[in-house]
C-alpha cells in the first residue's frame, strides 16, 4: 500500500468530524490554479516520492539500503476567516504520520504561505525504512 | 604487478571453520562470513631499541608480533547465532564461538576464491563483539576481532 493511500485512509477517519475534507485527487493545477486553492478546506496529497540510499556498503555487495518516501500534502483555507477547528485539523494531519507502520523515521514538517487571501498549509511527510 | 580491486563483491572474502580444511571455501564446510563492511589484517610487531655511544642513531630489532583480524559487519542471524551444522564454528555462529571460546580457523582471501587467488590463513579466537543498533541505522552491526594465536600461515594460493 502506498504511503499516500495510508495517509489518506487515516485522514478520512481523523478529519471526518471536522470542517475539512480529504480529496482523493492529486493536487494538479486546473486552468493555472492548483486544485487545493480552487477547492479550499480539502486536504490534497501528492504521490509518493521514493529514493533508495546506501546505508551500509558491504564487501560482498549485499549492501543494506534504506528507502526514503516523501509525500507532500496541501490544505488551503480562507486567510481572513479560518475554520474554527483549524488547530485540530492541523494536529490531525501531522499525527497521521503515525499511521504509516514499519518505518524507523516518521516525520512531518508543516509550513504556511499566504497568497492573496488564501492561507496554504504545506505538509512535508518523510518516512525512512530499511 | 596489479592493484587488488575488491569492488566486484567476491574478492575480499573471510571464511572460517573448525579446522584448517573447513576454512577452505572450496570445501564448502565452513562459513563464508557475510555482510562484512571492512576488514583489516594486523601484523604489528613490537620494537626493541637501544643506544650506543659509538652511534648517532638508535639501533632496533622487532619483537614478536601481535596478529589480529579486525572487521565490522552487519549482523546476519545464521552467521551470528549459528545454524545446525557439522562444522562447530558454523553451528555455534560468531557469537557462540566467542562465548564458547572456540578456536576458529580462518582464511582471508584478498582477490577472490578462484584458482591462483591469494589468501592469509591462521587460527585464533573471536573477541570484541559489540552489537549495536539505533533508529537512525536500524540494523544490527558489530565489530569482530579474531585474536590470532601465533603466526599467520604462509601466504597461500588456492
Amino acid at each position: 500500500m502506498a504511503v499516500r493511500d495510508t495517509l489518506k485512509a487515516n485522514l478520512d477517519v481523523a478529519l471526518a468530524s471536522t470542517s475539512v475534507g480529504v480529496s482523493a485527487e492529486l493536487p494538479f493545477s486546473s486552468a493555472g490554479e492548483p486544485l487545493y486553492v480552487k477547492n479550499m478546506k480539502f486536504v490534497y496529497l501528492d504521490e509518493d516520492n521514493i529514493s533508495k540510499e546506501e546505508l551500509f556498503n558491504t564487501l560482498d555487495n549485499n549492501d543494506i539500503a534504506q528507502t526514503t518516501t516523501t509525500v507532500t500534502g496541501y490544505l488551503a483555507v480562507d486567510a481572513k476567516t479560518q475554520p474554527t477547528d483549524i488547530d485540530t485539523v492541523v494536529s490531525a494531519i501531522i499525527n497521521s504520520r503515525q499511521a504509516v507502520s514499519g518505518q524507523s523515521t516518521r516525520e512531518c514538517a508543516m509550513s504556511t504561505d499566504i497568497e492573496a487571501d488564501v492561507l496554504i498549509y504545506t505538509f512535508n511527510f518523510n518516512f525512512i525504512t530499511i | 604487478m596489479a592493484i587488488i580491486n575488491v569492488s566486484a563483491g567476491d574478492e575480499a572474502v573471510l571464511s572460517i571453520g573448525d579446522s584448517a580444511a573447513n576454512a577452505n571455501v572450496s570445501a564448502g564446510a565452513g562459513l563464508t562470513v557475510p555482510y562484512i563492511q571492512d576488514i583489516t589484517v594486523n601484523n604489528s610487531t613490537g620494537v626493541f631499541r637501544w643506544k650506543t655511544l659509538d652511534n648517532t642513531a638508535e639501533s632496533a630489532v622487532t619483537t614478536p608480533a601481535t596478529n589480529q583480524l579486525s572487521l565490522n559487519l552487519v549482523v546476519d542471524t545464521d552467521a551470528f547465532f549459528g545454524s545446525s551444522n557439522a562444522d562447530l564454528v558454523v553451528n555455534d555462529g560468531i557469537y557462540g564461538c566467542s562465548t564458547n571460546k572456540r578456536r576458529v580457523y580462518f582464511r582471508v582471501h584478498f582477490d577472490g576464491t578462484d584458482t591462483g587467488s591469494k589468501f592469509i590463513s591462521g587460527s585464533g579466537f573471536i573477541s570484541g563483539l559489540a552489537p549495536t543498533t539505533n533508529m537512525d541505522a536500524p540494523v544490527w552491526v558489530t565489530p569482530v576481532t579474531i585474536e590470532v594465536d601465533g603466526d599467520y600461515s604462509t601466504v597461500g594460493t588456492i
